[in-house]
């Protein structure tokens, strides 16, 4: 069997690690749209943008993973496919496969703002942004970050310099919107910038080297904006197998046609622990992802059924999420300290996710429960419960 | 460079050489050391790089930090020589250290 990939990110990379160690009887072409070799995207946005660690350090395979003689690298875009005949075609020939695993990610989305060109809009999303971003950093002093999400307080907190005065502007009507409004309300408390919600940029003056917005100029050397980003499904969308919301797969990663899978986070399929179809994007969906695309490559298919949870770095504060939920979903608080912050999220009684602030013990607990199974609210509250006697032996 | 000796889940003992400065995890990733997921790329988030190091390196170690030491308590039968392989900085004191993959890392 031949099999070929599409992108060599985070879901490609476990694909592959898993298919070499499962004794996969076959070649695999990687199909490789990026000039580095397979890197994490995590620390892009984290420590490693304050640190001078080479791009090295983010390897994401082990060298004789990279090396492995069933492994074909093949370093170009795939322009188009046909899955039918199993082609695929790229600027450097076309190449024929049994089946075709389609890993695209997603592209940053840009805001267009009138008065400064795209190119002076930084986003990260890969490892050359990342690049460009530190070699931009020198002299500046204003920093605007546009958005309310992870990624826009994380570059604040990676970006924090006495010498620099950032701030995050955010359309909407809060920031963090995914996380519980004390939680949210902590890592604002916390965040080494000004936040302001509600903003409507109008344009950039050249002349003042301000953004001009609904609150007035804003003083800015250097703009970067995390707005979100959407999946690159053009790809499948050309076969008909993709759409503008991603390239939907069923429980086993499989898309509409036999020799076409796709995983991680361009992948949209149902979530068992939501009960509905979304996307999502982190590395845990493109690990799980993976992994059920490689044991049904390898001949023993399970279905998608684990439990998301995300982490991220906010300065020194660590937030870690066990599940997943919906921004309505009620919140109440399990544990508040001046260092930690564990929230409970549910529907009624059913707990949807626990977001924990330094609190890697409860996190770690959260995660275990929700594996076992539906977890009641009461129950978490209950004298008795992991979470309380955890509580108890703290204090 | 120094080496340590690293036994897989498959009870494989397998030698890798490390830069002192780097972590348990960096050395043994790059050597392709089985059994080591490290979800969150030495994040100190997922305790999916549980290693065991063979007897007591105290003093030689940097003791573990309470986040470490938290993600390990809910790792799959820590032991009181169970480390987060990504959190454990080398030196060339730790020659000839030797370490056990986790059996299961959840
Ligand atoms: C700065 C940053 C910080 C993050 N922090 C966290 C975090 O703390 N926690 C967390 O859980 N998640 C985090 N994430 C999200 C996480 O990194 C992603 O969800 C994950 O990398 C998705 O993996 P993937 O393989 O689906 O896509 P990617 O890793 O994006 O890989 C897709 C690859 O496919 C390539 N590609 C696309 N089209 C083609 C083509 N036509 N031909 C060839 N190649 C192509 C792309 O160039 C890319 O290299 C972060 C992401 C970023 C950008
Ligand atoms: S790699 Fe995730 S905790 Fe070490």
């Amino acid at each position: 069997m031949r099999l070929g990939i599409v992108g060599a990110g985070q879901a490609a990379c476990t694909l592959i690690a898993e298919l070499i160690r499962g004794d996969f009887k076959g070649d695999i072409l990687v199909f490789n749209g990026e000039t580095h070799a397979p890197y994490q995207r995590p620390p892009l946005s984290k420590n490693w943008l304050k640190t001078s660690d080479d791009p090295t350090s983010l390897r994401l395979l082990p060298e004789p993973l990279e090396t492995h003689p069933s492994i074909q690298w093949i370093q170009t875009s795939v322009q188009s496919l046909s899955p039918d005949q199993g082609l695929v075609t790229t600027d450097q020939g076309t190449y024929s496969v049994d089946h075709l695993v389609l890993a695209t990610g997603t592209t940053a989305i840009k805001p267009s703002i009138p008065g400064l060109a795209s190119e002076s809009i930084h986003v990260i999303r890969t490892l050359d942004h990342a690049l460009r971003l530190k070699k931009s950093l020198e002299g500046v002093t204003n920093i605007t970050i546009i958005g309310a999400g992870f990624l826009a307080f994380e570059l604040a907190s990676s970006l924090a310099d006495p010498s620099r005065t950032i701030r995050i502007l955010a359309k909407g009507i809060r920031a963090l919107p995914q996380v519980a409004v004390k939680t949210a309300d902590r890592l604002v408390d916390q965040a080494p910038a000004s936040i302001r919600v509600g903003v409507e940029i109008e344009r950039f003056d050249e002349t003042t080297k301000a953004l001009v917005t609904n609150h007035g100029s804003i003083p800015t050397d250097l703009v970067i904006a995390a707005i979100g980003a959407q999946p690159n499904a053009e790809l499948a969308t050309a076969c008909g197998l993709g759409s503008s919301d991603g390239i939907p797969v069923d429980e086993f990663m499989q898309t509409a046609h036999p020799k076409v899978s796709a995983i991680g986070e361009v992948s949209l399929h149902h979530q068992p622990h939501l009960n509905r179809i979304q996307r999502i994007e982190s590395i845990s969906e493109a690990n799980d992802s993976a992994s059920v695309c490689a044991k049904r490559l390898l001949g023993h298919p399970e279905p998608f059924q684990t439990i998301p949870w995300f982490w991220s770095d906010q300065g020194d504060a660590k937030l870690q999420i066990a599940g997943l939920c919906d921004r309505t979903d009620e919140e109440t608080c399990l544990i508040e300290s001046e260092t930690e912050l564990v929230m409970i999220r549910h529907q009624g009684q059913r707990v949807t996710a626990i977001e924990a602030l330094n609190s890697a013990k409860e996190f770690m607990a959260a995660r275990r429960l929700l594996d076992q199974g539906d977890l009641a609210l009461d129950d978490l509250l209950q004298a008795g419960s992991v979470f309380a006697r955890l509580q108890s032996s703290r204090s | 460079m120094p080496q340590l000796t690293c036994i897989n889940p498959n009870e494989q003992a397998i030698d890798v050489s490390f830069e002192p400065g780097e972590t348990i995890l960096q050395a043994t990733y790059r050597a392709g050391v089985d059994g080591i997921l490290a979800e969150c790329g030495g994040g100190c988030s997922c305790a999916t790089c549980h290693v065991i190091l063979n007897g007591n390196w105290d003093g030689t170690l940097e003791e573990p930090s309470v986040q470490e030491a938290d993600m390990l308590s809910f790792a799959v039968d820590p032991t009181p020589y169970s480390r987060l392989a990504c959190q454990v900085r080398l030196t060339d004191q730790h020659e000839g250290l030797t370490l056990a993959v986790a059996k299961r890392q959840y």
